[in-house]
């Protein structure tokens, strides 16, 4: 199915184990990948997955700032966002979001980078404030990175200083309905 | 503090030139006791305002004059270490607390532009430990004798002091 | 047992904001302890070099953002002490209240992040919303939630708005209310006390050489409040206590601060009894004369204060900030030793930590 020469059925019965995992592998693969089975699977799942990412993105417990003070806050029982499904988690494995609240020293930008590459895909990133913006206040600072975008693609910015609360829940407002209208199928990715 | 924050020639004498007197207040005190035990070393002594003096000192007199601060004359407290730059000159300015008499003594160490080293006080004060870091961090004043004078706010291989008048960032 | 160094940060819930603990670990008791900061240095002495002497205002409010109204009070009372000039008496009070409110917030922020880094929630459930209340008055008062820019050298920025009076002093009775629920809250719980009591214990003589100041040497016997001993604005006619408290660990430590907010809601109220009519702020001049300015003022985290070189004209030639964080996080080695891993949480929580200030 996978090629002229990959080995029929009755063949693959015959292999030692290592060799018959490969070979289921292969199978696989293309039957949810690659041929109309994956694609139509998708198209019944499409709506559904992506539902439940939009609605319960998880961003990374991570304060740089003034504004992570406004996001401590937006979990606080007045503005909370936790009914839109947006928890804080603590390890980088676990989030959707790396939410940057603050401005980016070079001390800093190494360790920032690294964060960002430990985070599983899907991800986003969110700059809230002007100093993840530009640079805010200490644009023209010797130990101040303008803007997180120089090394980091961000999706969603929040401009304020400190942005309120209710424009951080804006924000991931906006970015829910970004990931609603990018819409791709887990199994093919189309 | 804005009760009578005026550095005026009202409120300055100079100490050295006072007749010599039971003192009623602690700043003379500690202005006579500084002159009589480093009479070469420290200059123009001040009464700012009631609660701070400001006396100059020599830079090879620092380590004994603070030792005599800490030990007989009760400042336990030291709250800032700070360096400035001028044209021709590095000063050192070390405010120093007393708890037990409430006073803020401002104590000024000029060095030379080519060689800004002065012996440090973190033996005396565990407090000036930081505090001298950063200065060396951020101005590159260097501390004869501190236990570990690294860089401690920048990343540790960055090669200028920031603050420096000739540096532009 | 192998020794071994643990790398605690900079990206951990525990550190609010960023820095770094690395722990050496024999077991799991602590043997030494090294904090790195620096990761969020800004280089604002540099940038107030820049500036005049207005618009470093914003930029002291960014020093440190839990508190941020103390820091702007702080420089505009500096570069008043440079330019010689004096605040008319009802800027004096309209200060007082605002530092004052500015206290309580800081503290229930505190309270909120230590209940939760404790493992109690709704400690920061129920702070957190307490803490809205004074923030609602301070944005009443000038206009933001977090950041002032409301001290100006001279003065405050604008003045009171209208039923201010009214609407504090009701707050202020209801933060005592909400005061005494607190207590029983958190000293009703077991698992709260023994996470604290006998925990991170600083002798005296250590905390007074390593130059710890503010709640810290006050939770160390040490009774020495800048509003008390040396009072600025209009802290001499205001009746109040100091916090102190005799042991030396992290109970002792949250008590102080407890204190601190029942003393604040007096001040609050009596100096809103108090407040003379008159101006609220007099115009400064805009060259600064050359020679030197010194302020101190009581931080909720310890004595903040600046030095400011001038030089005559309208940009300060240098600029110094001691922020009580920096010296007090260089004393968490002695605090550290000898306890356990999962008590380095309750102690460095319990310096209540600002980052902002310790790395400017």
């Amino acid at each position: 199915m996978t090629g002229k020469d990959s080995p029929t059925f009755g063949q693959a019965m015959m292999f030692r184990s290592k060799d018959f995992l490969k070979w289921s592998d292969e199978q696989m693969e293309y039957l949810l990948r690659k041929s109309p089975v994956g694609a139509g699977l998708d198209l019944v799942t499409k709506d559904f997955f992506n539902w439940a990412t939009r609605n319960s993105l998880y961003f990374l417990h991570f304060g740089i700032m003034c504004c992570a003070l406004e996001m401590a806050v937006a979990s606080a029982p007045r503005f909370d966002q936790q009914r839109f499904g947006i928890i804080p988690r603590s390890s980088p494995r676990q989030c959707d979001i790396l939410l940057v609240n603050g401005p980016v020293s070079k001390k800093l930008k190494p360790a920032l980078r690294r964060l960002y590459d430990q985070m599983p895909e899907p991800k986003w990133v969110v700059a809230m404030g002007e100093c993840a913006i530009s640079g805010g206040p200490f644009y023209n600072s010797y130990s101040v990175v303008p803007g997180v975008d120089q090394f980091i693609p961000v999706d969603v910015y929040i401009p304020g200083c400190p942005a309120r609360p209710e424009a951080l829940i804006d924000g991931f407002l906006k970015l829910q309905q970004m990931i609603k209208e990018n819409k791709k199928g887990l199994l093919t990715g189309r | 503090m804005s009760e009578g924050g005026k550095a005026s020639s009202a409120g300055a004498r100079d100490i050295e030139s006072a007749p010599s007197r039971i003192d009623a207040n602690p700043e003379d005190r500690v202005l006579r006791a500084l002159a009589e035990s480093f009479p070469k070393s420290v200059s123009d002594g001040e009464k700012v305002r009631p609660g701070l003096v400001r006396a100059h000192i020599d830079r090879s007199d620092l380590y004994p004059a603070c030792r005599m601060l800490r030990d007989s004359l009760g400042f336990e407290h030291i709250s800032m270490i700070s360096a400035v730059e001028y044209d021709n000159r590095f000063e050192v300015v070390y405010h120093i607390t007393s708890y037990s008499t409430r006073l803020v003594l401002e104590l000024i160490v000029p060095t030379p532009k080519d060689d800004p080293t002065v012996d440090s006080v973190s033996a005396i004060w565990g407090g000036a430990n930081w505090q001298e870091r950063e200065a060396y961090d951020l101005m590159g004043i260097v501390f004869r004798n501190h236990p570990k004078l690294e860089r401690i706010l920048l990343p540790k291989d960055v090669l200028y002091h920031p603050l420096r008048k000739d540096f532009r960032g | 047992m192998a020794e071994m160094w643990i790398n605690m940060g900079p990206q951990h819930p525990m550190t609010h904001g960023l820095w770094n603990l690395r722990v050496k670990v024999d077991g799991e008791t602590i043997v030494d302890a090294v904090p790195e900061v620096g990761y969020l240095h800004r280089g604002i002495e540099k940038i107030c070099e820049g500036k005049t002497y207005t618009q470093i205002i914003p930029i002291t409010d960014r020093l440190c953002y839990g508190s941020s109204m103390t820091w702007s009070h702080l420089y505009c009372t500096t570069v008043e002490d440079l330019m010689g000039i004096e605040v008319p008496e009802r800027a004096k009070y309209i200060r007082v209240v605002a530092i004052e409110m500015q206290r309580i917030a800081s503290h229930l922020m505190w309270l909120a992040a230590y209940a939760g880094d404790l493992g109690m929630s709704v400690g920061f459930t129920y702070t957190m919303r307490d803490r809205e209340v004074f923030v609602d008055l301070l944005q009443a008062l000038t206009g933001a939630r977090l950041t002032y820019n409301y001290p100006r050298i001279g003065g405050v920025a604008h003045d009171l708005p209208p039923n201010f009076v009214r609407d504090s002093i009701r707050a202020t009775k209801y933060m005592e209310k909400r005061l005494k629920e607190y207590e029983d809250l958190f000293e009703g719980s077991k698992i709260f006390m023994m996470r604290n009591v006998g925990i991170g214990v600083l002798k005296r003589d250590d905390a007074i050489n390593m130059g710890v100041t503010g709640p810290s040497l006050r939770a160390s016997g040490v009774s020495y409040d800048l509003r008390k001993d040396r009072p600025y604005e209009a802290y001499g006619e205001m009746d109040f206590q100091v916090a102190t408290h005799k042991d030396c660990d992290c109970y002792a430590r949250y008590r102080v601060r407890m204190d601190e907010m029942w003393e604040s809601c007096r001040i609050i109220r009596q100096a809103l009894e108090k407040i003379p009519q008159g101006k609220w702020r007099i115009v400064a001049p805009r060259n600064a004369p050359a020679g030197t300015g010194f302020g101190r003022v009581e931080d909720p985290r310890g004595e903040g204060t600046m030095y400011v070189v001038g030089d005559g004209t309208d940009k300060p030639y240098r600029l110094k900030v001691r922020s009580p964080i920096f010296v007090t996080v260089s004393a968490a080695p002695k605090m550290l030793v000898g306890y356990k891993v999962a008590d380095v949480v309750a102690i460095m929580g319990g310096l209540d930590m600002c980052i902002g200030e310790n790395d400017r």
